[in-house]
């Protein structure tokens, strides 16, 4: 196996609320090797956002309490804030959610996609400018050259997030995090993006880690996913191994909750039951008991740890650890 | 990794329907520019202030063009001269000519407003800024102290002030802006502390710019708009506050002409000549109204909160 490129170990990550202290990441810990792509799939709020931005130190308010964050020999998580500015949009680039607001409205695009060229390289405004014009032609921008000159408000969403990946991808980073790329994007678009995405990761060679609460993109995506609950991983493995199999009955039950071409006819489509818990006021046991329908008595009790689960699979859960299968209900 | 000569073989799926001829940009700086130009009670009172400021830099040019005297040459023989061809304005009770005074004057009070301005915006902006970007005790603190200047009774302090410095235009600036800048201060935290959640500074952030980086290239030109408005809209205020500084004898000291000395010295002749408090009092009066018709304008053009 390649060494990993970025390895992520026992992340825990706080937020201080009035209701207390709220483990937003809670033990996280996952690898990223060179030119893969790593789903982190989960319903809202279960950490996956906080994950990345934790990663690239900018989780404030939050705190990181405890953990390492390995990239190219170095933990991010020591690093100063100054040092960490030379990794952030140079080695690792993020886009976010939202590309409506990603983009600062006052300024025209391609003098923002070049800003991290000026900003790591030290390049002048015309160079900056050169190679945002050519990077925005090579997301996909229609003459990109006087697209450069637009404000944000005059592209569409689907154009600004190409702008953003734009923006991302100027520095050439071996790291791109996105955090819900399409989420925002109405479904054309979205596949738009998608190929956008998996065609930067081939051509320049990126590792991407795209975190979304879709599991149709993950399938199309991502060779490897993660599956995040309450801040916690409870299941990672193969894609493919996962949707075929899946040992944590969370992932089991979200699999059951979307519209497969591949299932069995009439099979009716299962909601998961219930809401995902408050952060400030977990369960005690395994997160996921109120709400599962495998559970033994001992998932009230004990915390079940990330273990190996069949072949390729990590699963947190006592039923499958001891052997057992997540079938009917 | 990359090169232009990959271009070719890339085959980037292209933004299909999106698709659009490139228009020419329209900034929010052109479309606000555009909306200020259309509103035209508003640039008439803005190329007013300007002639009046144009006319103030010229003061000198004046007295020896059109007025032939100096604002300070007394002519005993012309005391309290009806306005007429001879002295456009008339004169005061020592035989000076309003209308050259008046011009002397507009560079006091229009050069201590624009100066008061500018202070208090680069204070204020500077404290703003900072306590509304870092949060926490720094804005606390900041802020406290904000409240502190702006709780300060301001006559009271511009007496204590005028009485411990002697008054000229730019001591009198730094008085009356030593409490305007925390009006500013609040304006520009409100400000920051609402763009500062917009995603765009964490995309900022994510691509490894520093604080001062964040504050100064990106969050600033955001602020902008607010700090446009609040200057022009300041500008009216300031005449006034001036004005009546001087008229209690805590501003310009007689004999440089300011036109609120020149309405304290008003005073004493109501009777004898009307004009000598009509003229400076109308002049204060168009300028302030200019300045405020000017102000509101810009504010309608260039207030993001009133953009539909």
């Amino acid at each position: 196996m390649t060494q990993p490129l970025l390895e992520v170990r026992d992340l825990h990550t706080v937020f201080s609320t009035k209701e207390g202290t709220v483990k937003a990441v809670d033990g996280v810990s996952f690898d990223l090797t060179p030119g893969e792509t790593l789903g982190i799939v989960g319903e809202s709020g279960c950490g996956k956002s906080v994950t990345a931005l934790s990663v690239m130190r900018l989780q404030r308010p939050g705190k990181i309490v405890s953990g390492k964050v390995m990239f190219k020999g170095q933990d991010l998580t020591k690093l100063s804030e100054y040092e960490m500015r030379e990794i952030r949009g140079r080695e690792i680039a993020m886009i976010f959610q939202d590309p409506m607001t990603s983009l600062n409205p006052v300024f025209q695009v391609g003098w923002q996609v070049g800003e991290p060229t000026r900003l790591h390289h030290g390049w002048g405004a015309k160079k900056a400018l050169a190679s945002a014009v050519n990077m925005l032609s090579r997301v996909g921008i229609p003459s990109a050259e006087s697209r450069a000159n637009d404000y944000p408000h005059q592209f569409s969403g689907g154009m600004r997030q190409r702008a953003m990946i734009a923006m991302g991808l100027t520095t050439t980073p071996q790291v791109l995090i996105a955090d819900e790329p399409t989420t925002a994007l109405d479904v054309t678009i979205q596949a738009q993006i998608l190929d956008l995405l998996r065609h930067v990761n081939r051509e320049f060679g990126t590792a991407t880690i795209l975190i979304t609460h879709n599991l149709g993109v993950v399938a199309g995506m991502c060779e490897r996913i993660i599956v995040m609950y309450a801040g916690k991983v409870v299941e990672s493995g193969p894609t493919k191994d996962v949707f075929a199999h899946p040992t944590h009955p969370y992932t089991w039950s979200l699999l059951r909750s979307i519209p497969r071409l591949d299932a069995e006819k009439h099979e009716p489509l299962k909601p998961i039951e219930g809401v995902p818990p408050n952060l400030a006021d977990l369960p005690t046991g395994c997160a996921f008991h109120p709400r599962c329908v495998f559970r033994v008595d001992r998932c009230t009790r004990d915390v079940p740890a990330l273990l190996r689960v069949g072949e390729s699979q990590l699963a947190a859960c006592w039923v499958t650890q001891a052997g057992g299968e997540l079938t009917g209900a | 990794m990359i090169g232009p000569s990959r271009v070719a073989e890339l085959d980037v799926p292209a933004a299909g329907v999106e698709t659009g001829a490139a228009r020419p940009a329209q900034s929010y700086w052109n479309e606000s520019w555009e909306r200020l130009r259309a509103n035209r009670v508003g640039m008439a009172a803005g190329l007013l202030i300007v002639v009046f400021a144009l006319i103030a830099l010229l003061a000198p040019l004046f007295s020896l063009v059109v007025t032939h005297v100096q604002p300070q040459t007394i002519n005993l023989d012309d005391t309290f001269f009806r306005p007429g061809l001879r002295h456009l304005l008339g004169t005061d009770e020592l035989g000076r000519d309003t209308l050259t005074r008046l011009i002397w004057g507009a560079r006091v009070s229009l050069g201590v407003a624009f100066l008061t301005v500018a202070m208090s915006l680069s204070v204020g902006t500077t404290v703003g800024m900072v306590a509304g970007y870092y949060g926490g005790w720094i804005d606390d603190v900041l802020m406290r102290f904000v409240d502190m200047v702006l709780a300060i009774p301001a006559i009271f302090l511009f007496i204590l002030m005028s009485i411990l410095f002697r008054p000229n235009a730019i001591t009198l600036a730094a008085i009356v802006a030593s409490v305007g800048w925390g009006s500013v201060a609040r304006l520009v935290r409100g400000e920051v502390l609402s763009v500062k959640q917009r995603d765009f500074i964490l995309a900022t952030r994510s691509i490894g710019a520093g604080d001062a980086r964040l504050m100064v290239r990106h969050l600033l030109p955001n602020v902008l708009p607010v700090l446009i408005v609040a200057a022009s809209l300041g500008v009216g205020q300031i005449i006034l506050i001036e004005a009546a500084l001087d008229f209690l004898g805590l501003g310009i000291q007689p004999p440089t002409p300011s036109w609120g000395n020149m309405l304290t010295n008003a005073q004493s002749y109501f009777f004898r000549s009307g004009f000598l408090v009509a003229f400076p009092g109308i002049t204060i009066f168009i300028t302030v109204l200019a300045s405020n018709i000017f102000g509101n304008a810009v504010r309608d053009a260039f207030d993001p909160r009133l953009k539909s």
